[in-house]
């Protein structure tokens, strides 16, 4: 019966000081909106990128001559000697690698592309078989794509992304219409469902054609081939992995003793990698914000002594009548904790919708994070506790004689 | 067994390296029902005397018993519990909270000892009641009279129905009618058998009780019953 007595108490003491506690409010305020907007808008980013990795599939790696994060220029200098992957090592994984359920042999190019007066510089064209399809997670939105017999024929046939399409047809129907690339003549068999774009970069400005007829036009890529590879399911992910590493190791002649000279990577880790690289970055934002919060926090203490203060005589009544030590503490504390919450609430809310807006500027989607929002409650309310405890304690300290004799 | 028991008082201050006596081993005794003044000039000790008596303070020294219990070794909650429940206090400045009303500053104590809101109410509005200030209720202190506003602490004195209540100058705030107002409802509170301690120095305000203890250098000085026709009489 005596908590919400208490609680009562400090709502009304601090309806008493509305201005008062409405600026204190607002440092609070501020504090938390800023530092929400920051986790929420780094959170729909990361988000983002998580999504665009899916496109990859769980199941699918990828194998390259040289990536993943480059800490050294000895590192740098390593990857630049590694000799290219080759057809040799696409026909070796072909035979040798039965947990391999998928393989699909990728290069790439850019070249302009144009139909009739409507011309596109540098689009990126880029040649796989026709299993890309079954590897990397695109729809068809119109026609189909390629076939294994579009690639085995060399046929000129092109899927095109959709801002290709618009660029090149606007509104007119784009499917068995020739358009030129690099000034060869391709047939489009088919359109990809749209992407959007992501940090301002469109995500369908690409085309893809078979994979011989990409070797046909540009020639055999000096820097080798990439692979894009399907496990057949996703235990058996990682024997796939070992299985495709250990023919690749033996085609390249890699002693036991020395680290693999090509680089494999899943969705998952370049997830990870991304993570790690960004993760000082973003703590450091997070870090930077929460100045605001503290700030906030010594706003609302330096508020409650000066209340604490103002309200001796107060305290002295309350002590005389009979309240003890927890009372008083309770009844500080209490003002302390609806100031912050009160603000944190808001804070989560103004936060939000900053941080959509911030998102919004990069294309990208945002929900309501529950991450956020509980750590903006969590941190308001301890931001409450651990800057009004030692005024309530100050409070609740008081010898009753003096206090009521304060002037 | 009386309700007040002291033996051999002493509070001593520290004022820098002098040590301060304001308490010289007083020993007094005050049953239930007494209706009792202590008196004394200023620098006498009698506030610490009423501090102590009130406990808002421990002595340095000696014994206090009230109602039985040893109070001179309790802590500051125990202390806190104990003027919750046994004592009424009455302020010279009344000591209200300036932006409650008079129903909210009544029931301020039983706040403290977890009475429920609805007994809270009933008590309080009985207390404000028996003061005759029931049509005053939701008037907050700055809109009452002097004589109002101490009548309604002696409301909040009263609604813990507590054994002593301690009256500090309780009309050094008032003019003479409002004084003798009050004075007349401190009387009646004494007739209906509250056991009531008024620390004064005006011998007027004193002779409304039945015993003066008077007080300097820290020691009892006299220890006199009022006889009935020296008493001031309403």
């Amino acid at each position: 019966m005596v908590l919400p007595s208490l609680a009562k108490i400090a709502v009304a003491a601090l309806w008493a000081n509305r201005l008062r506690s409405g600026l204190t409010l607002l440092g609070v305020i501020i504090g938390v909106t800023s530092v929400m907007t920051i986790i929420s808008a780094l959170e729909g980013m990361m988000g983002a990128i998580e999504d665009d990795l899916a496109v990859l599939g769980p199941t699918t790696f990828i194998i390259t001559k040289a990536g993943g994060v480059i800490t050294s220029h000895e590192q740098w200098m390593e990857m630049m000697k590694r000799k290219p992957l080759d057809m040799q090592s696409w026909k070796l994984l072909e035979e040798g690698c039965v947990l391999c359920e998928k393989i699909c042999p990728r290069t790439d190019g850019s070249a302009n592309v144009k139909r009739g007066n409507n011309t596109m510089k540098r689009v990126w064209v880029s040649g796989g078989t026709s299993n890309m399809i079954d590897i990397v997670d695109f729809e068809v939105a119109q026609g189909r794509f390629y076939s294994v017999e579009d690639d085995l024929y060399r046929r000129r046939v092109a899927f095109i992304g959709d801002d290709v399409r618009e660029e090149l047809f606007g509104q007119t129907d784009p499917l068995e219409k020739t358009i030129r690339i690099g000034g060869i003549r391709y047939t489009v068999c088919g359109v990809a469902k749209r992407r959007g774009s992501m940090f301002g970069e469109s995500q369908d400005e690409f085309i893809y054609i078979p994979f011989s007829a990409h070797i046909k036009q540009f020639g055999y890529p000096r820097r080798g081939l990439r692979f894009a590879i399907k496990a057949q399911s996703l235990d058996e992910l990682q024997n796939a992995q070992d299985q495709a590493r250990m023919i690749l190791r033996a085609q390249r002649h890699v002693p036991y003793n020395k680290p693999d000279d090509f680089t494999m990577m899943t969705a998952d880790s370049i997830l990870e990698m991304l993570n790690s690289f960004t993760r000082i970055f973003r703590m450091g934002l997070v870090g930077i914000s929460s100045i605001s919060l503290v700030v906030g926090g010594i706003v609302v203490m330096n508020i409650m002594m000066v209340s604490v203060t103002e309200r001796t005589r107060e305290i002295g009544i309350r002590k005389a009548i009979g309240a003890k030590q927890n009372h008083i503490m309770l009844q500080f504390l209490f003002e302390a904790l609806v100031t912050t919450l009160g603000g944190g609430l808001v804070g989560i809310i103004l936060g939000h919708f900053a941080a959509s807006a911030l998102v919004g500027l990069l294309d990208v989607d945002m929900s309501v994070s529950l991450f956020a929002t509980l750590s903006g409650l969590i941190v308001s309310t301890g931001i409450g506790i651990i800057f009004g405890l030692y005024p309530a304690m100050k409070a609740a300290r008081m010898d009753p004689i003096k206090a009521l004799s304060y002037e | 067994m009386a309700l007040i028991e002291t033996d051999n008082l002493w509070k001593t201050y520290e004022m820098g390296s002098e040590k301060v006596h304001a308490l010289r081993g007083v020993t007094i005794s005050i049953q239930k029902g007494e209706y009792v003044a202590i008196m004394g000039p200023s620098g006498s000790g009698k506030s610490t005397l009423m501090n102590l008596i009130g406990c808002l303070d421990t002595p340095s020294e000696g014994e206090y018993l009230l109602n039985a219990k040893q109070v001179s070794t309790m802590n500051d909650d125990e202390l806190a519990s104990i003027r919750n429940r046994e004592i009424g206090f009455v302020f010279q400045t009344f000591n209200l909270l300036p932006r409650a009303s008079a129903l909210h500053n009544v029931e301020l104590p039983l706040i403290y000892n977890s009475s429920t809101s609805t007994d809270r109410l009933q008590l309080a509005e009985a207390a404000l009641n028996k003061v005759e200030l029931s049509d005053r209720m939701h008037h907050k202190p700055t809109e009452l009279s002097g004589g109002q506003r101490q009548r309604v602490a002696i409301a909040r004195a009263l609604v813990n129905d507590p054994s002593l209540l301690l009256a500090d100058e309780p009309t050094g705030n008032l003019d003479s009618k409002t004084s003798l107002e009050i004075m007349r409802l401190i009387d009646d509170l004494h007739r209906a058998g509250n056991t009531i301690i008024i620390v004064t120095h005006e011998r007027d305000i004193a002779n409304h009780a039945h015993r003066v203890l008077s007080i300097l250098d820290g020691q009892i000085a006299t220890d006199e019953l009022i006889p009935e026709d020296r008493r001031t009489a309403i």
